[in-house]
Formats: C-alpha cells, sequence, structure tokens
C-alpha cells in the first residue's frame, strides 16, 4: 500500500502589501504559524525536512538562498532545506516535492513554505520579472507579458463560446463574496456588477488590462506567504501533533509547450487535463466526488477554462453555470471559496501553498461563517505555473 | 575622395525557423530534438538542419490590446497577436493595425527593438 500523507498543520499570513517586510519574515510567520497550528513548534527542529516555494525572489528582492535564511529564521538548524521554482506553482510543486520525500520513505514530517514579496518593485517591473517565465526569443522579446496572453486567451474564448465582459464581472462579483469573509484575502471587499459591468462608471472603474480582460478580470500583485506541515500518517510520529491529518489523496502535474502559438488548439490546456487526470487515478475519485475547488484564476478566463479541463462542466459551458450560481459558496459546487486569486491575491510563489491551506481549513470546517462549504469530503486545487506549460492539481480528502 | 556608403547598409532584421533535413520537419522556435524524428540539432554547427527567414503573409488568430506593458515600454497600449504562416507555423508578436479582427490577413515583418536594456531583440511586427 502506498504511504499516506496527510497535512497536520497550516499557516498563512494575509496577503497584501508585505513589502517592508524581509521575505524571509514573512515566509517564517506563516511557518511558524503552521507549526503552532500542528502543536508542534517546540519539536520544530525534529522536522526531517523543509522545502521553500518562491518564484523569483533573485528578481523581486535580490534575495537568494531563501529555504537557508529561513531556517535561521526559525531557529531551525540542522534541519535540511531546499528551494522548489515553478513559477506561479512553485508552492504546489514545493508539496509535491514534500510528498515525495515522505513517499519515498526518506522523511515522516515535512514544512512545507510558499512565499513571495512582489510590492518592493513597481508594477510596471512586477509584470516584467513574472514575464520573464515566458519564452526568451519568441514571447519575452515581442514585448508580451501574461495578461497579454491572458487577453488573448479570453478573446478567442469568447469567439467560439459566446462569453461576454460580464460574464467575467460574474466572476469578480463571486469571488470578491468569498474573499471579503477571508481573514487572508488581499481584498476584504465585496463588489457588486452594477459598479463594475451594468452601471455608467463601469467602464472607469473596470478599466481594461489586456483586452477583452478588465482589471476586475485580473489578480492584483500581492505580498505574502503560506505554510503546510505534512506528515506520513502511517508512522507513529503522527500522534505528536495536535490536529487530525487531512490526507493529500492525489498530487500530480503535467507539462505543455513552452511557446503557447505551438499549442494545437490554443484554448486547450494539457497540462491541466493531464495533471487533474492523474491526481483523480491517485485518489480514486473523479470530477463529481469533488466537493469545491480553488483553481488558479490570475485571470477569470482561468477559472472557467480550468474548470473544463478538469471536467467539471462541459467545454464551453462553464460560464452557464457562473450564471445559475453553480459556483457560488451555496452552489452545486462551490469554486474558489477563498476568494481565488482576484480577490485573496497571488504572491507567485505562495499560492499553490495558500490553495492547500483553503482546502484544509475547508475540509476541517475552520473556514469563516459565511464561506464554509457545508459538509465538503473533497476538495481539489489547480494551481497554474506560466501560461498553463507546468500545472500542479491536488485533491485533499477528509478522513 | 570616393566614400563606399554601402558599407554602412544596415541589414534587414530576421527572424530564423528552423526545418529538419532528415525529416522535413518545420520549427519557431528551435527546437533542440526534432519531435518527429528525434534528429539532434547542434545549435553551434547547424548541421543536418536548414534555417529560413520566418515573414510574409499570415492570419490572425488571436489579439489583445494591452495596457498594463513592462518596465521599459513607454506607450500608453501596444497591440499584441498570435498568428499563422501559410507553411503552418505560427509565432507570436506585435501587431500594427488599426481595427485587428480575427482571421484577417496579415503580413508579418520584423524589427530591431531596444526598448529593453541590453542588446536589441528582433521583434515581429504583423501589419
Amino acid at each position: 500500500m502506498a504511504t499516506r500523507v496527510g497535512i497536520v498543520g497550516i499557516g498563512h499570513t494575509r496577503f497584501g502589501n508585505s513589502s517592508e517586510y524581509d521575505l524571509a519574515d514573512v515566509m517564517a510567520y506563516a511557518a511558524t504559524d503552521a507549526l503552532q497550528d500542528a502543536g508542534y513548534l517546540e519539536k520544530r527542529k525534529e522536522i526531517d525536512q523543509v522545502i521553500v516555494g518562491n518564484m523569483a525572489s533573485g528578481l523581486f528582492v535580490h534575495q537568494s538562498a531563501v529555504a537557508s535564511s529561513l531556517i535561521s529564521r526559525m531557529d531551525m538548524e540542522p534541519v535540511p532545506a531546499e528551494l522548489v521554482e515553478n513559477g506561479p506553482a512553485s508552492g504546489a510543486s514545493a508539496i509535491k516535492i514534500g510528498y515525495m520525500a515522505i513517499a519515498s520513505g526518506m522523511c515522516d514530517v515535512v514544512l512545507v513554505v510558499g512565499g513571495e514579496v512582489m510590492r518592493k518593485v513597481s508594477g510596471w517591473m512586477a509584470t516584467d520579472i513574472v514575464a520573464t517565465m515566458l519564452h526568451q526569443e519568441a514571447e519575452y522579446n515581442m514585448g508580451l507579458t501574461l495578461p497579454s496572453f491572458g487577453g488573448m486567451f479570453t478573446r478567442l474564448y469568447m469567439e467560439k463560446y459566446g462569453l461576454t465582459e460580464r460574464d467575467l464581472a460574474l466572476l469578480a462579483v463571486k469571488n470578491h463574496d468569498n474573499g471579503a469573509k477571508n481573514k487572508y484575502a488581499h481584498i476584504q471587499a465585496p463588489v457588486n456588477i452594477e459598479a463594475i459591468a451594468d452601471g455608467p462608471e463601469a467602464e472607469v472603474v473596470n478599466n481594461y488590462v489586456a483586452e477583452p480582460l478588465r482589471m476586475y478580470s485580473t489578480c492584483p500583485v500581492s505580498d505574502g506567504a503560506a505554510a503546510v506541515l505534512l506528515v506520513n500518517m502511517d508512522s507513529p510520529r503522527v500522534k505528536d501533533f495536535k490536529k487530525k491529518p487531512i490526507r493529500i489523496a492525489g498530487i500530480a502535474s503535467a507539462t505543455d509547450t513552452h511557446c503557447v502559438h505551438n499549442r494545437t488548439d490554443p484554448l486547450q490546456l494539457n497540462a491541466v487535463r493531464i495533471a487533474a487526470e492523474k491526481a483523480y487515478k491517485m485518489a480514486g475519485v473523479g470530477p463529481k466526488d469533488i466537493s469545491f475547488a480553488e483553481l488558479h484564476d490570475a485571470f477569470s478566463i482561468l477559472e472557467l477554462a480550468i474548470s473544463e479541463e478538469v471536467g467539471f462542466f462541459e467545454r464551453g459551458k462553464s460560464y452557464l453555470a457562473v450564471r445559475n450560481g453553480e459556483t457560488r459558496i451555496d452552489g452545486r459546487l462551490p469554486i474558489n471559496t477563498s476568494g481565488g486569486l482576484k480577490s485573496k491575491g497571488h504572491p507567485v510563489g505562495a499560492t499553490g501553498v495558500s490553495q492547500v491551506v483553503e482546502l484544509v481549513r475547508q475540509l476541517r470546517g475552520e473556514a469563516e461563517p459565511g464561506r464554509q462549504v457545508k459538509d465538503p469530503k473533497y476538495g481539489m486545487a489547480v494551481n497554474f505555473g506560466g501560461f498553463g506549460n507546468n500545472v500542479v492539481a491536488v485533491i485533499c480528502a477528509k478522513e | 575622395m570616393f566614400i563606399d556608403f554601402s558599407q554602412y547598409e544596415v541589414k534587414a532584421p530576421k527572424i530564423k525557423a528552423f526545418k529538419c533535413q532528415s525529416c522535413g520537419a518545420i520549427y519557431y522556435p528551435a527546437p533542440m530534438i526534432c519531435s518527429k524524428c528525434n534528429a539532434r540539432r547542434d545549435p553551434v554547427t547547424g548541421k543536418g538542419w536548414e534555417t529560413f527567414d520566418l515573414e510574409g503573409p499570415c492570419t490572425l488568430l488571436s489579439w489583445t490590446r494591452a495596457w498594463n506593458l513592462p518596465e521599459g515600454y513607454t506607450k500608453k497600449y501596444m497591440l499584441f497577436g498570435i498568428v499563422q504562416f501559410e507553411n503552418g507555423l505560427r509565432a507570436s508578436g506585435r501587431l500594427e493595425v488599426d481595427n485587428p479582427v480575427i482571421g484577417m490577413k496579415l503580413t508579418a515583418t520584423v524589427i530591431e527593438s531596444d526598448e529593453r536594456p541590453g542588446k536589441p531583440v528582433k521583434v515581429f511586427v504583423f501589419k
């Protein structure tokens, strides 16, 4: 039987502007939260391995070797520590590597921390740094950015399936409703459809970022960190923790072409579909078993496209489910209960870990009133690296 | 005194596509291994591979007007698009048309761009 891996501790900073703080301190705050949550702070030097997810600290804050830095901030020497980088999917990749460390038999207890401080640089520079994950010669050098690809993807989807800008605004309303109740969210404020789509000032309030994507269809630039403490559920050490584990039932990743233009069908996110299929198979479940999901809505269109690729909805039909309220917190399949990247924020290296923290909060029944999913059994997270060229899917289960 | 101004002639910038001589598969940008026949491409010698200029007629597949340009770009906004060439290759680049429409016929040209620090880079402009 395969080793069972569970999450016994979670930690999270409030996402937003932490640019006055050192990245290692921001990550240490979330990590300490996770250790306290697990009742393991005093035993932290007994942790077998620390894995840090971070995308670009060298560019954003001119800092390298952040895993080593984190260890020292937390007085955890000589615990081994390494960094995992997979663009905006660094966080979930770090969890996957942590899972593999336990499944390999090398470790029983692994601390995974994802973090990023992006707001020390200007918005223009942050856009440029994130764009460095594109193909340098064929995309980055052209001046293309991630929002540009989000805009082109959205236009194609609209042309093919009839999606409207108002539909995207409805997603923002839904996600801000959830984020407004999430103590960790960057933007803890609801928005209404009048203000961002229907009203006379909507064009000004909700201006274009990369047409037809508008500001309320695009995530903010955020700082923050999140952490999870993983344990081998079949080890006697599982009794050392005060919280019952939430099991990682499935975790998998897949890749796609680096250049977006080289995909046979630019609207198909193959890496999402394959990662999800592998995670479902590992968990022994299918899309119908999922109670709620955290999907990487760096651009609102991605929440729709990912929800179709993982099998929640037919291709081209997910926006109709949003119109019907099916993905609201009280709907048939709540999506982005945390507020998603749109409202909760998107510190790139932290996001994948943050998504899994949300799965654990929901499965434990610890989400804030008004955004707790009723009796969830399986939660799914999809963390999207590049423009879909390296994607991680995670399924967590309540035991 | 005769001055040969031709020595100052600036060659038009080109972007190269690649053809595997073993199986005829074409690529942009350059691969290191042919996905059809697994032939290896040595970027130093180029042996076993041909190059050709990627330019000329193409069709617009999608486009955007980007308002949040990265550091170094001083324009208010820029248009970008993805096109398909007649040989089936696709490319991403800048778009210079007034009213872009998916499916419209364009011509791909190449310029040198120096918006960012460092050496100028070659950029597709679809007109």
